[in-house]
Order: C-alpha cells, then sequence, then structure tokens
C-alpha cells in the first residue's frame, strides 16, 4: 500500500513537472544578434525569444580585446551604431543583462568590410534560431529520464555496498 | 540566478568547483538507500522549475525551487541540484559547465542552511509546515542573492550596489518561492508524511 502511494505520487509529480510547465516555458538564456548594413552594426538582445533585453550594456572589443565601442539597448533590446574607424579585426558586440547573465555575437572582418553575401544572412539567420529555440518537451522528458536513471545506478551502488558490508 | 560562462575569474570559478565536488561528496554519502527516490523527483522539480518565467522590470527571472530541497533533503540537495544544473546547463544552456561549481554552490548552499533553519518547525501542525514551508522558499533565495553578488562582487568589486540589485529584483521571485514552498511542503505532509527527514 504505501509503496503504491509513493508509486502514486512520483507518476502524478513527474507528470505535472513535465507536461504542464511545457505549454508556457520558454527559454531563459539571454541573446544577442547582430548585423551589418549600411556601415552600421544593428544589434537585438532578448531573453529567450520573448523579452527584450532592455537597457541593458553593450561592449564591443576588436581582436585583441581592446573596447572600440559601448552603448545600451534602448525599450525595444535594440541598439545600432557607426563601424568604429580604423578595425583590422573583427567585433565581438558582448551584451550584459545583468544578474550574471550575459551573451555576445562575433561579427567577422570580411563581415565588417564586403555586405554580406545571401550565404552569410542564412548563416546567421540559422545561428539566432536555434539560440531563440523554447526548450522541447523532448529535452524536458529526456532531462528527468536521466535524473531517475542516475537515481537508480546510486541505488543500485548503495545496494551491493549493503551487501557487502 | 544561473552566472554564465565569461564572467568570474579563474579562482573563483575553481573555488566553486572544489566546494561543489566536497557537497555532493557529502551529499552522496548522506543520502538514505530509502530517500534515493525522493531526491530524483525534487531534482526534476528543480531541473523543470528553471524553465517557469516571471517578468520583473527589465529582468528576466525563474522559479528555483532550492528552498524545497534543502528543506526536505539536507545535504542530499547537493547532488541533486548538482545534476540539475548540469542538465540545465546541456540542455537549455542555463548557466554554463565552467561556471557549473559556482552556480550549485549559490543554490545548494543556501538549500542546506534552510533544512538546519526551519527543518525543526516541520510536522508539528499544517500552519508551521506551511510556514517552516514559506521561510525556506524566501530565504533560501535570500541567501542566493546574497551569494551571487559575493560572487559578482570578485568582477564588479561593488559588493554593496550589485547586491542590492540583485535582492531587489529576486523579492518578487523570494515571496513566490515562499508560497509555492509553503503550500508544497503542507501538501507532500498531508498526502506523505514519511517525505520529513528524521529530526536533527
Amino acid at each position: 500500500m504505501k509503496t503504491l502511494r509513493i508509486k502514486q505520487i512520483s507518476v502524478l509529480f513527474i507528470i505535472i513537472l513535465t507536461l504542464i510547465p511545457a505549454g508556457f516555458v520558454h527559454a531563459h538564456k539571454v541573446i544577442i544578434f547582430a548585423w551589418v548594413e549600411d556601415g552600421m552594426i544593428f544589434s537585438e538582445s532578448h531573453f529567450g525569444s520573448k523579452r527584450e533585453a532592455k537597457n541593458c550594456s553593450i561592449r564591443v572589443l576588436n581582436g585583441k580585446g581592446l573596447l572600440v565601442h559601448k552603448g545600451k539597448t534602448d525599450e525595444q533590446g535594440k541598439y545600432s551604431f557607426k563601424i568604429p574607424e580604423n578595425i583590422d579585426s573583427g567585433l565581438v558586440l558582448h551584451l550584459d543583462a545583468g544578474t550574471g547573465h550575459k551573451a555576445h555575437w562575433k561579427i567577422s572582418e570580411n563581415e565588417l568590410r564586403n555586405n554580406p553575401s545571401n550565404d552569410d544572412i542564412k548563416t546567421a539567420m540559422e545561428t539566432k534560431a536555434k539560440l531563440e529555440e523554447n526548450p522541447s518537451l523532448y529535452k524536458i522528458v529526456t532531462g528527468v529520464g536521466i535524473i531517475f536513471l542516475l537515481a537508480m545506478v546510486l541505488k543500485f551502488i548503495k545496494k551491493r555496498r549493503k551487501k557487502s558490508d | 540566478m544561473h552566472i554564465s560562462e565569461g564572467i568570474l575569474s579563474g579562482q573563483v570559478l575553481s573555488a566553486g568547483a572544489v566546494i561543489a565536488v566536497a557537497g555532493t561528496g557529502i551529499g552522496l554519502k548522506k543520502i538514505d538507500y530509502d530517500k534515493i527516490v525522493h531526491v530524483a523527483i525534487l531534482a526534476s522539480a528543480f531541473f523543470v522549475a528553471s524553465l517557469i518565467h516571471i517578468n520583473i522590470g527589465p529582468a528576466s527571472v525563474h522559479l528555483i525551487l532550492n528552498g524545497i530541497l534543502g528543506l526536505l533533503l539536507g545535504f542530499a540537495a547537493i547532488p541533486a541540484i548538482l545534476t540539475a544544473l548540469l542538465l540545465q546547463s546541456i540542455f537549455f544552456q542555463f548557466g554554463g559547465l565552467t561556471a557549473l561549481g559556482v552556480n550549485v554552490v549559490i543554490m545548494a548552499v543556501p538549500a542546506v542552511l534552510v533544512h538546519y533553519l526551519f527543518l525543526p518547525l516541520l510536522g508539528k501542525s499544517s500552519k508551521l509546515n506551511f510556514t517552516a514551508g514559506f521561510l525556506a522558499g524566501f530565504f533560501s533565495i535570500l541567501f542566493s542573492s546574497l551569494l551571487l553578488g559575493v560572487a559578482l562582487w570578485f568582477t564588479d568589486k561593488n559588493f554593496f550596489e550589485t547586491s542590492l540589485a540583485i535582492i531587489m529584483t529576486y523579492i518578487p521571485v523570494m515571496i513566490i518561492e515562499g508560497v509555492i514552498t509553503g503550500f508544497c511542503v503542507t501538501f507532500l505532509l498531508k498526502v506523505y508524511p514519511e517525505i520529513i527527514p528524521k529530526k536533527l
């Protein structure tokens, strides 16, 4: 009877925890996406794919890691600026969204000098889509499955130790 | 609450990793054979809770549930939190593998603290069960915010402002987690009182 109750509670918990949140979850990681257009660098920053990263600081570093520009995102999480002069390397835009949340986006030297090709745009959009991807139910269930698998391994080890004692 | 990669210095990351490994070792040793399933259930809750979001001002925060893990598991919460954070890092890209140790310390140390602070209140009455749950949920986030402030202090060198900003951001989460932990503990103790750990 006791075992049955434990099993029932376990199943109930797992169902609630895996299925219900899956309907409204979204990725928490902060993301910055940037591209070059007409001598300007445009950027968009947000948490997952839903919420804009407002008033967050952006630092732009060159290939040597030196600061070449800095600014802040607006209410839409956007920030744009003219490509800094005398740049001889690619740039990395670092977004600081506070409380330990950071993200970066690399722009190659080639992208800064030439207009991006269709392939460049396609690759960038694919990277952006991948970053914005929300956690799937499959990943959630797999994660919970791994936790229980590890628990079973621990149970097995403890059981063997008990027997050998 | 997860610190991303590339923020903290090597020394802080190493210190976090050492504490996390030591804590995990103690936790694994202290897990009672019959309670392993409880640890797995609560670790799963922690793993999924991070996907439930609350938008506060410019920040985006999520549920953590380290209070309920700590209250009901004690030291066993450390390996549970380590496993859940590792999986969050792999599957959802929260935090990062190099910052895993520090993130474990930030979330698991307060969990163990609330266990020793509020476990004596459990099992006496329904009201006290809720109070213990609320306090565990509330203070675990408060302590985690302080530890997050300490970890970031090594980068910002501005402990007071950093900690204050973090605590202000997390006050609503402290209240929400307190209420959720209170209700969960009350419910669990009604349907399955065996989940209460042995008294200290």
